[in-house]
């Protein structure tokens, strides 16, 4: 086991470069210029001070060396656009709210997810089913931006007396309620269909057909041998939601006025902030290897066989 | 599977549930909430919504309408503008212009003070219009300054910096004098001189912090509000300064600002009572919310236009036939929905000297005249029947180019819409533009108050003329009016170029849509005594919370 994280650490290295690199051409392919944010032209005398005092008048390759020495020591560089911050700043206050908003999110998906799918699952075909999947499909297709407008309107303005919640914000505890309830509804419906899909197919085996027959008690078969046994492809595609939910929370971030990264992520793309873009898909890349990571040390606790396997 | 299996997996739902709700409940507890006075009560304490994160609160490095409103308040500028925006006296009691207009001269009140019990004085001001024009400190508005004598060589020096660094033209005579040299008569200057990259910075707290000055815990300002919080993209609170020279005349105590940049959640907010302003409206919004008492419309110095790119659609009878096709009216009063007003030329209505200048133009009228335009198109020998239109995807802009595309549609004129993000449309816009684009969407917003900010934007090395206009007698007259201090011969000028744009005899390379207006919701509390000015500035020294009429 501790080689296998070994391993991976070192692997994620020539990952990240990758994305350095990838994430820098790309930026540069797109046309668009970091100092002009309005209709105003910037007079050419301008123009050159900034380029000048960013770095971006070097050749390409210079620039992207500097970018990777500066990774390495930890330093992201300055905003071109939030004239004041360095990127550095930015990342360290506004990462722990998207970090909070999606472990959150990620709790809310799989506390009530994994039960509402075992539920539909053992009372397959039958009124429990239908209602869990019910709320299932309509939490996976509905989008997240039209659930937060909702929530907002029925438990913040119109019933606003009787609920206290705010309309917005990321300060007290009911101000994270309606947020991470939008925001984890449609993989809480997603992590439902898994486990309701993997739990029948679990039901099947002859294992379980065993256990019964050893007269185990039913608590015991559905949580100790169904559960376990089925939670591997949640366990998969945790993974790569809990990226995406601490990364990829922009909408909900947006609709709720929440300090978090992802705002700064889509605006600092739009307004052509390179440093700040190359310097949050580290972060993201990072975290999504980590969380993979994770997902792979679980196979090994859920699964012995996956651990033999390596 | 009867009974037994339904009630243990009931019953490990439940206690799921209630676990998660334990915990989705108990993470964020703590913090304070901080926010809207909404609830009514009259403490002089007001909740605003900022819309964004103001991007700098340097006034040196801001560019932006957010930041300016914040720096505003919280310093204190030479002049401020009033109503009819012309300069009023504020941290310079007086200033006298030279008899050829090249010189001008700032009076300093003796009792300008910074927070930290320093005395503001006119070494202040040198010292910050020169950094600011300073091509180390690399400022985007530095080009403000380019009317003084030596800013613009400063601006661009490559060597000998410190030597063209005393030649600009900005001196301090001694505490509570300023003198400031222009390159030419400048009639506007003093009312620039408004602008937020005219305030003076402290210098001893920029040059300690560098570029982290302006964090709270280290700013230092001088203006009638501090600055108490500013938690990034979140809130950002003022207080009264009751140091401040005129502290007895302000009335509010304390502004909390949230930063809530979706349009409806602003309006929830504000019918939820956690703000007492909205900052803009979204125009879905508008027809549900324009008749009720909370409502607060303001003429903003602004224009919203179509260029026509005239190498594309070089004949000017097609030109006059596009224009005259659009039904400002309808736009105005089904997609843009502000009661905007409907541009009868270039530069805007509120500007001084309009009534002078307006060139009342006959291709601009308000509900468009579609026999003539068809009249005028049937003349066109080689007309451009096939039209790119360019825009910019934010919200508006697509259905107001829709209604445009169906109304030159009965021209004969087929109009492609390309929506572009907007740093990519901008570098498509050039100028020169992509020769594919036909027509562009754009606005213009004044810098300062004078209709040369408009109307210098049509010179041929403009570099917002992105229509392939170019007129030698139109830059010889914008060049005559740079040099002409008195307002009515200046307006006389600008009459003429007004003309040689959008009147009888114009060139057309713009059509004007209309002017802009600023719509909110304001408290009813608040709703007298609150302005926001043609610059969308909001002066908080002047707003008092009152009970409202029942």
């Amino acid at each position: 086991m501790t080689r296998l994280v070994i391993r991976r650490v070192l692997w994620t290295i020539p990952v990240i470069l990758l994305v350095i690199f990838m994430t820098f051409v790309l930026m540069r392919q797109i046309e668009g210029n970091p100092f002009r944010t309005s209709e105003r032209a910037i007079p050419e005398s301008i123009q050159q001070n900034l380029e000048e005092k960013y770095g971006l008048n070097d050749p390409w390759w210079r620039q992207y060396l500097n970018y990777v020495r500066n990774v390495a020591t930890f330093d992201l560089g300055p905003s071109l656009v939030l004239r004041n911050r360095d990127v550095n700043d930015i990342v360290a206050e506004h990462f722990p709210p998207s970090l909070e908003l999606g472990a959150l999110a990620m709790l809310f998906a799989l506390v009530f997810g994994i039960p509402l799918g075992l539920l539909a699952a053992l009372r397959a075909n039958k009124w429990p089913d239908y209602s869990a999947m019910v709320v299932a499909n309509v939490g996976f297709a509905v989008p997240s931006f039209l659930v937060a407008t909702l929530l907002i309107y029925f438990f913040a303005v119109r019933w606003g007396d009787v609920f206290d919640f705010p309309t917005s914000g990321w300060t007290t505890w009911q101000s994270k309620v309606l947020p991470v309830i939008a925001l984890g509804l449609g993989p809480m419906a997603y992590f439902a269909r898994l486990t309701r899909g993997s739990v029948l197919e679990t039901l099947q085996q002859d294992y379980i057909r065993t256990a019964k027959a050893k007269g185990l008690r039913r608590r015991r078969v559905v949580v100790v041998h169904v559960l376990r046994n089925s939670l591997i492809p949640v366990v998969t595609a945790a993974g790569p939601i809990l990226g995406f939910l601490i990364t990829g929370s922009f909408v909900i971030e947006q609709i709720f006025a929440i300090p978090g990264i992802g705002r700064y992520y889509v605006t600092a793309v739009t307004a052509r902030d390179y440093s700040v873009v190359m310097g949050l898909t580290v972060l993201l890349a990072i975290i999504v290897i980590i969380a993979n990571m994770v997902v792979d040390i679980l196979y090994g606790i859920l699964d012995p066989r996956t651990r033999e396997a390596r | 599977m009867k009974g037994a299996p339904m009630s243990i997996t009931m019953r490990t739902f439940l206690a799921a549930a209630a676990v998660a709700s334990f915990a989705v409940l108990a993470a964020g507890c703590g913090g304070d909430d901080g926010g809207g006075s909404g609830g009514g009560v009259i403490d002089q304490v007001i909740a605003v919504n900022w819309g964004t994160e103001p991007p700098s609160l340097d006034p040196g490095l801001a560019t932006d309408t957010t930041s300016a409103d914040v720096i505003t308040n919280i310093m204190d500028p030479l002049v401020k503008l009033n109503q009819d925006l012309e300069p009023v006296p504020n941290l310079a009691e007086s200033w006298d212009v030279s008899a050829d207009g090249t010189t001008v001269t700032y009076h300093l009140r003796d009792d300008g003070k910074w927070t930290n019990g320093d005395p503001v004085t006119a070494e202040d001001f040198e010292w910050s219009w020169k950094r600011t024009i300073s091509p180390d400190l690399a400022a985007d508005y530095a080009y403000q300054f380019f009317g003084i004598v030596g800013a613009a060589d400063y601006n661009g020096c490559k060597k000998d910096c410190a030597a063209m660094r005393d030649k600009v033209g900005v001196k301090a005579v001694d505490d509570r004098t300023l003198e400031v040299k222009l390159t030419s008569a400048q009639p506007w200057f003093v009312q620039q001189s408004a602008h937020h990259s005219f305030i003076a910075v402290h210098r001893p707290t920029v040059e300690q912090f560098g570029n982290k000055w302006t964090e709270p815990q280290n700013i230092v300002t001088n203006g009638a509000f501090r600055l108490d919080r500013w938690q990034h993209n979140s809130r950002l609170d003022l207080v009264k300064w009751d140091e401040w020279r005129n502290a007895a005349d302000v009335e509010l105590e304390r502004i909390n600002g949230r930063m809530i940049s979706e349009g409806t959640t602003a309006v929830q907010a504000f019918e939820a009572g956690e703000l007492d302003m909205t900052a803009g409206l979204p125009p879905e919004e508008l027809p549900r919310l324009k008749d009720t008492p909370e409502y607060a419309q303001y003429p903003g110095l602004g224009t919203y236009y179509y260029g026509l790119n005239i190498k594309t659609v070089p004949d000017l009878k097609q030109r006059q036939a596009m224009s005259l096709a659009i039904d400002r009216r309808t736009i105005i009063d089904n997609i843009a929905q502000a009661d905007q007003l409907p541009s009868t030329g270039f530069t805007p209505q509120g500007m001084p000297g309009f009534d002078t200048f307006n060139p009342a133009s006959p291709w601009l009228p308000e509900s468009g005249d579609l026999e003539q335009a068809k009249e005028l198109m049937a003349d066109v020998a080689n007309p451009a029947k096939n039209v790119t239109l360019y825009l910019n995807d934010s919200p508006g802009h697509r259905e107001i180019a829709v209604a445009v595309q169906s109304m030159w549609k009965e021209l004969g004129i087929t109009t492609t819409i390309k929506v572009q993000e907007w740093a990519q449309f901008l570098e498509f816009l050039g100028p020169p533009p992509d020769p594919s684009v036909g027509a562009y969407r754009s606005g213009w917003i004044a810098d300062f108050v004078d209709a040369m900010n408009f109307l210098e934007l049509w010179t041929c090395d403009s570099g917002n003329n992105n229509s392939n206009y170019c007129d030698p007698e139109y830059d010889r007259l914008v060049a005559e009016a740079r040099r002409t201090p008195d307002d009515a011969d200046r307006f006389e000028i600008y009459s003429q170029l007004e003309e040689k744009l959008v009147g009888e005899g114009g060139a057309l390379p713009v059509v004007p849509i209309y002017w802009y207006t600023y719509v909110q919701l304001e408290r009813e509390s608040i709703k007298e005594s609150l302005e926001v000015n043609a610059l969308n500035q909001t002066d908080y020294t002047k707003v008092v919370e009152v009970e409202p009429e029942a």
